[in-house]
């Protein structure tokens, strides 16, 4: 009789590389019935040949180069599906064929295929036909703000991932399922509601500075500001904006893989993109922001390196030289040792 | 829970004369010898060692390198049983003096299941130990050797105070896992010293100290999650009290000596009765479709205990102690042991077979990991032999628990990685501390 011999751990989780890519398809099939539905065939024509694009570049680049061809664990359509939500629908056909084309060629295979690449494959097609055909890749309408029924369904949408907000709630059940990290969306989601607060409360005070307010409780009262919601807020609640949260953003490769960089990264990107929304318009600046975001997730994963296990932080050490000299009968706290 | 009794005689016991870290026992029979049930057969004059006694009564056959569980190969006595229950005078010795009880169980042969004889952990060259703790977190219930959990509480209480006694320490924990609630049952209200005592959880810095304090008591019984792992009792002992124990010390080294549920048990039946240690419960998964218990001789080959269940369908693996970190085995006759506390089968089908690809960074493995390192990262410092940036990131914290290899979607085996990387390093620099164990040595004799 024979065994198998193996190095443990002998049971492992059945979770792999094709199931996430295959149910972030999954939970984007909503959305794209939804533009179907409202953009009618030439919707249906991008993201089949967006997809198919996508699915032969990497046949043909892993066939040419002699690697093993690794279309069936889903990544390739994944990317193109992504890629295929964020293009006009009035745009020809062989917009998308082409920016799939480039974004697996060159966004994926060119830095080294899976897990090596720096940028997102989708934001480097994208952005490169945005850039070289702006006229084609130009939304024909920006989203309605403002109304509660815009989370349902958008009449403003230019591209087809604006035309249903709520749909995209696949992605927070992938969240919940653990399939996708929280803390980036999470951090992401946050700066994005904080930002344009802040910006309404500074704005304000300004405005008393201007006018030579002296009276304290005048801007005392600015902090109110913080807590109504401010006419920038409601970009933040765009289909793109929640795309770019939970499926852009959160893309392992180009994301920080340390606890603490997860938050920063999240944090960079809602910076980026309020700074660039709020000074040119947040369709095109969720995608640049986070493009930016990606040139510096590197830096923050190398900076964010955790110490060594049980190595107190600057905080916790300066609490400790605190408490330490303060007697034992003045503290509140649980005493360690008998 | 039942529990059974392995009865049949197996055709050969292999009983190892190493099922400790540390010397290898001479045997003291020769082969031909008729030896008895409890009769000492191997023991060594160094103090880092534990006496083997004969769990059968029978005739000596060899005395040759046998497999062990551990992957190697160690010196053994094969005795080919017979059937009678013939035994050696069992004489219970309740009042053994605190200094020499540490020598009586080495005499009884009774060692923690991660393999560190008793004695040792409780009288350590040269260290202090003030607190003993009793891990009952990550054996299971082990019901059948006690008739009620009652018992099984009482005598648990009766054995801490033992170790305590052996130890000469003042303090004692009894460390129960939070989601056992039968045998949190069995310990709530149990009368110590006359003091009722309440079974505690460790939340944030409420330590063992803290309630030391608060139930104004010598002993107390607390609670947590449960942990995985095999290098795990530094964390262990820094969650029960707090006390940091630095990468390459021991427990012993703060004071505090960790003690499994089997030794504690062993040692009340050692002192009560009399008896060595020289049974053992293991739980046997995958022979049926529940977790199976059965109460074995230590050097029954694990066929034996296998097909004492009637199991009959193929076999993939076999695995010894538990599928995270446990080690498979090559054949099926290697004995239990003293430190086997699992058997897993797993059927040809069940087996693993992954490909791994490259790292998609999704930084599972980072989220899972206990001691806050970045396994894949390391792994791929390993696979391109970096092992001097390995150590910058604090290689040597890890515990080798396994969950980051278990959960990584990409497949890639990090633990071996990690482990590969450890030897070489280990071999490179002196200055870092001795393994606790290894699993498979280079070039050994087995396969």
């Amino acid at each position: 009789m024979t065994y198998t011999i193996s190095a443990p751990p002998h049971k492992k989780t059945k979770f792999d590389f094709k199931t996430l890519n295959y149910s972030k398809i999954i939970a984007l099939l909503p959305l794209c019935l939804a533009a179907i539905y409202f953009f009618g065939i030439p919707a249906l024509g991008i993201i089949v040949v967006s997809v198919v694009s996508a699915v032969v570049t990497e046949f043909a680049i892993q066939g040419i180069f002699k690697q093993k061809v690794t279309i069936t664990d889903g990544h390739a359509a994944m990317m193109g599906l992504m890629l295929a939500l964020l293009i006009p629908p009035e745009a020809p056909l062989w917009i998308p064929a082409f920016a799939a084309f480039f974004s697996i060629s060159v966004g994926k295979h060119v830095f080294g295929g899976i897990g090596s690449y720096i940028f997102n494959p989708v934001l480097v097609g994208w952005i490169f036909t945005r850039s070289a055909w702006s006229g084609y890749m130009t939304a024909a309408s920006i989203p309605h703000i403002g109304q509660f029924s815009d989370l349902i369904l958008e009449h403003g949408a230019g591209l087809m991932v604006g035309v249903s907000p709520i749909l995209l709630i696949g992605g927070v059940y992938l969240i919940y399922k653990r399939y996708i990290d929280w803390r980036v969306p999470f951090s992401f989601f946050a700066t994005m509601i904080i930002l344009p607060q802040a910006l309404l409360f500074i704005s304000g005070v300004m405005d008393l500075v201007h006018k030579g307010s002296l009276n304290p409780l005048m801007y005392m009262s600015q902090m109110f500001a913080l807590f109504s919601p401010s006419p920038e807020l409601s970009y933040s609640m765009i289909g793109i904006v929640f795309f770019g949260i939970l499926f852009m953003a959160t893309d392992t490769a180009t994301s920080p893989v340390t606890k603490k960089g997860r938050i920063i990264y999240g944090i960079t990107c809602g910076v980026l993109v309020f700074i660039y929304g709020h000074f040119a318009n947040y369709v095109d600046g969720v995608l640049y922001g986070i493009f930016l975001a990606n040139c510096v997730a590197s830096f923050i994963e190398i900076n964010t390196m955790p110490a060594s296990f049980g190595t107190m932080s600057c905080a916790e050490n300066a609490y400790r030289r605190v408490m330490d000299k303060i007697p034992s009968s003045l503290k509140f706290e649980v005493i360690n040792n008998e | 829970m039942e529990i059974k009794k392995l009865d049949t005689l197996p055709e050969k016991m292999i009983i190892p004369l190493r099922q400790h870290r540390g010397a290898v026992c001479e045997p003291l029979v020769k082969k031909g010898d008729r030896v008895l049930i409890g009769q000492k057969i191997g023991e060594s004059a160094e103090y880092q060692s534990s006496a083997v006694h004969s769990s059968v009564c029978g005739e000596v056959i060899a005395i040759e390198e046998a497999p062990h569980p551990d992957g190697n190969k160690v010196m053994s006595v094969i005795i080919q049983p017979e059937d009678s229950n013939e035994s050696v005078e069992f004489s219970a010795c309740k009042d053994v003096k605190s200094d020499q009880l540490a020598q009586f169980i080495k005499e009884s042969g009774i060692v923690e299941h991660y393999g560190m004889p008793t004695h040792a952990v409780l009288r350590p060259k040269g260290k202090k130990i003030d607190t003993v703790l009793i891990n009952a977190t990550s054996s299971e219930w082990i019901g059948g050797t006690f008739k009620t959990p009652g018992d099984y509480a009482s005598q648990m209480i009766d054995a801490l105070k033992l170790l305590m006694k052996a130890a000469g320490a003042k303090k004692g924990a009894i460390v129960l896992r939070t989601d056992d609630k039968e045998s949190i049952n069995a310990f709530e209200g149990i009368e110590v010293d006359n003091k009722k005592l309440k079974v505690s959880p460790l939340i944030g810095s409420r330590n063992v100290g803290y309630y030391f304090n608060e139930h104004n008591s010598d002993i107390v019984i607390v609670s947590q999650e449960r942990i995985f792992g095999k290098k795990i009792l530094n964390f262990f002992t820094y969650r029960v009290t707090g006390r940091n124990v630095n990468i390459g010390c021991s427990p012993t080294d703060v004071g505090v000596a960790v003690c499994g549920i089997k030794s504690a048990k062993a040692l009340y039946d050692a002192v009560h009765e009399g008896v060595p240690f020289y049974d053992t419960v293991v739980s046997v998964e995958g022979v049926s479709n529940k977790m199976e218990y059965i109460l074995v001789r230590i050097g029954t080959p694990f066929k034996d205990v296998i097909d004492s269940f009637g199991y009959t369908g193929a076999i993939g693996k076999i695995i010894a102690n538990g599928v995270r970190t446990g080690v498979a085995q090559y054949t099926d006759q290697v004995p239990v042991t003293k430190g086997t506390t699992r058997i897993t089968i797993q059927k040809p089908e069940e087996v693993i077979r992954d490909e791994a690809i490259e790292c998609i960074h999704c930084a599972r493995c980072v989220d899972v990991c206990p001691v806050e390192l970045i396994p894949s990262r390391l792994a791929v410092m390993a696979d391109q032999g970096r092992f001097d940036e390995c150590r910058q990131i604090h290689i040597e914290n890890c515990i080798e628990c396994g969950d980051c290899a278990a959960v990584c979607p990409s497949k890639i085996p990090i633990l071996q990685l990690i482990r590969y990387a450890k030897d070489a390093i280990e071999m490179a620099y002196e200055d870092l501390p001795e393994k606790e164990s290894s699993n498979l040595k280079v070039g050994c004799g087995c396969g």
